[in-house]
């Protein structure tokens, strides 16, 4: 059984082997304990219990001590992320929107800033470029990975 | 007699206080912002109040309103816990004012020991060594310049100056040489005028490669003081304490007698009334310096708990009523250490992180006490502070200690949000951790480049064959894709029939 997984923007694909009761990949074996925890067999013989959950596409998973978030990739999804798009960090607040569109910005400058959690975090501008679009203005909330503003590179 | 106390307070401290009073056999009041309804906090409370409002500064710091819901319930007295309003001396006078019992120190000692400039004079008068340093009180801005100046030749470089009014490393420069003096001074007033309204700037030696020492005092209106012994907490990111430990490892026990005795003379300089801790910076050369005083119940309490004996929130509502304090002589037993579970991505330069706690499995066993105000279903939301838990083991021995510390971090299941987790865990086996030479900069000094967790192809690739058999078992057909429905469920945890309460 095939399977795609987003990991940090690399597309990795597991194909498991059907074995007694379980499945197979890459030298690790996986069985199921109870519900919402896998027996494994690491390729290096050590053995650990895997807590799982899935939360939207995202497959928790908490093995030995370590916790992984790995985005499953449902078949024909695509992997392309918002293009030339500033996205939000992490969910919060924008507190300032410090351009408007057709403003010449260069590397480096704020472009707006959001808070969360107590802190301030800056957009700030990775070229030198023109301000094509702001999505969000002073005031809004924002959910993770959402697309702040736009900005065209200057050639 | 006080029969009922109100917690004006959120999260783990408002959970920590409200057992407290549950086992004192006093009823209990919880006030309760509109996005906190349902959280633990406010099911461990006899009551809840709704406060109005959509901002902290409309709930948690409404004075009135938190006064006023004291009075429509009959409350004798208010805990402020830590944070929030706990250290306002007017909210102290406002809560005396309005005939109730305010659960920490007079209204004065808070100012006092607020203002870190009036806080430096009147320990030196007491006797309390300070670090070397000179205040500047003039409130002219091009005199106080010549006046910092002429202080700053005086104390040598490098040196420090920080705002009498600041916190938070706010209005705070360190500077290494003269040339560099005037810049830094004219941002630091500027920065303390902005963030506190009184740009009053003070100078003082930077002693670099110190230890952050702090220890507990209880002080009760028959005239006891006490000390509790310290705690270090040398190991911070952004000022903020992750790791933090009883005893100390390199402490001694003179050291910790005059030590002790300088807190004790600092608490009782102005009449110093219930729980409160004494910061002071341990030089390499074994000296130590009156850093500041914290007017409050602290983050870390509970490894002082663990090694004393001394449950310090009882000895608080004990104090606040009139009694005695119930603790005798000092008998340091065992070692303790807390580290602070954030919802934060440290591989992402610690920055916070959100989402639903789909499972949250505490680690058990002996030595092992959780603080939270969390549980499994629970949705961390970008509001208030990302610290979701703190974890706390005791055992015979430091080395003891850090093992079953170990242990625990390996058995902390949280999934749904980003935590610090493994963060923590990889901390233990810090050589500087390992041997107690820890420094505020041990964090910087590890991973200057920032952290990343360390793996191997093998386990990296039994999780993601774990994850694709999950799929393929069907689980996410048994466990919930969002929070709220894991308790209904109950995929994983077992205390999940327990009230949603953990025991």
């Amino acid at each position: 059984m095939q399977h795609r997984f987003n990991v940090n923007g690399d597309e990795v694909e597991v194909t498991l082997n059907k074995t007694d009761g379980g499945w197979d990949w890459e030298g690790a074996t996986i069985n199921q304990h109870t519900r919402g925890r896998l027996h494994v067999r690491m390729a290096d013989g050590r053995t650990a219990l895997a807590h799982a959950a899935k939360v939207g596409d995202v497959w928790w998973v908490h093995l030995d001590g370590h916790t992984f978030a790995l985005e499953r990739m449902e078949p024909g999804a695509s992997s392309q992320q918002h293009g030339g798009g500033l996205v939000a960090p992490m969910p919060g607040k924008v507190l300032e929107t410090l351009v408007e569109p057709g403003d010449e910005v260069q590397a480096g400058q704020a472009l707006m800033v959001l808070e969360a959690m107590k802190m301030e975090h800056r957009i700030v501008a990775a070229h030198d470029g023109t301000v094509t679009a702001v999505h969000h203005q002073a005031g809004e909330q924002v959910p993770q990975g959402a697309v702040l503003l736009e900005l065209e590179e200057t050639n | 007699m006080m029969k009922k106390i109100l917690v004006a307070n959120r999260g783990e401290i408002a959970c920590r206080v409200l057992r407290a009073c549950r086992e004192a056999g006093l009823s209990t009041v919880a006030v309760c912002a509109p996005n906190d309804q349902g959280t633990l906090f406010t099911e461990l409370a006899d009551e809840v109040v709704l406060l109005e409002g959509d901002t902290i500064a409309t709930t948690y710091l409404d004075q009135a309103q938190i006064i006023n819901a004291a009075r429509s319930t009959g409350t004798d007295g208010i805990h402020p816990g830590f944070g929030f309003l706990s250290e306002r001396a007017d909210f102290a006078q406002a809560v005396m004012d309005a005939g109730l019992v305010w659960i920490g120190p007079s209204p004065h000692a808070i100012e006092q020991m607020g203002d870190k400039m009036t806080a430096r004079k009147t320990m030196k008068a007491a006797g309390v060594p300070v670090i070397p340093g000179e205040e500047v009180e003039t409130e002219d801005e091009a005199e106080a310049l010549i006046a910092l100046k002429e202080a700053a030749e005086r104390v040598g470089y490098p040196l420090l100056l920080k705002a009498s009014s600041g916190g938070g490393g706010k209005g705070m420069r360190a500077v290494t040489s003269p040339d560099a003096f005037e810049e830094a001074a004219v941002a630091a007033r500027r920065e303390a005028v902005a963030a506190f309204g009184d740009g009053r700037i003070y100078v003082e030696r930077l002693l670099s490669g110190s230890k952050h020492i702090e220890i507990q005092v209880l002080a009760d209106r028959t005239g006891t003081t006490v000390h509790l012994g310290e705690r270090e907490c040398s190991v911070q990111r952004r000022h903020q304490k992750v790791f933090e430990e009883a005893p100390g490892p390199t402490m001694n026990a003179e050291l910790r007698e005059a030590m002790g005795a300088a807190a004790v003379a600092a608490a009782k300089a102005v009449d110093y009334e219930g729980a409160g801790t004494v910061e002071f910076l341990l030089a390499p050369s074994g000296e130590f310096f009156f850093l500041e005083m914290n007017t409050r119940i602290q983050v870390e309490h509970p490894v002082t708990e663990l090694v004393t004996g001394v449950d310090i929130v009882r000895e608080q509502l004990r104090i606040a009523d009139g009694q005695p304090m119930s603790c005798g002589d000092l008998h340091l037993r065992g070692h303790a250490i807390e580290v602070r579970l954030y919802a934060e991505d440290p591989a992402n330069g610690f920055l916070p992180a959100i989402g639903p706690l789909t499972v949250f499995r505490p680690p058990e066993g002996p030595g092992v006490r959780l603080d939270t105000g969390v549980r499994e279903g629970d949705e961390v939301t970008p509001n208030y502070d990302p610290m979701l838990a703190k974890l706390i083991v005791w055992a015979p021995s430091r080395n003891e200690a850090l093992e079953r510390m170990r242990r625990a971090l390996d058995e902390f299941v949280v999934l749904g949000t980003t935590t610090n987790v493994r963060f923590l865990r990889e901390l233990c086996d810090n050589e500087d951790v390992v041997n107690g030479a820890t420094t505020t900069t041990t964090i910087e000094d590890t991973w200057p480049n920032g952290w990343s967790p360390m793996r191997s192809e093998a386990l990296v690739n039994a999780a993601m064959a774990s994850a694709a058999a999950a799929e393929s078992f069907g689980m996410h057909r048994s466990t919930s894709s969002s929070g709220g429905a894991a308790q209904a469920e109950g995929p994983a945890s077992p205390f999940a029939t327990l009230s949603r309460r953990y025991p």
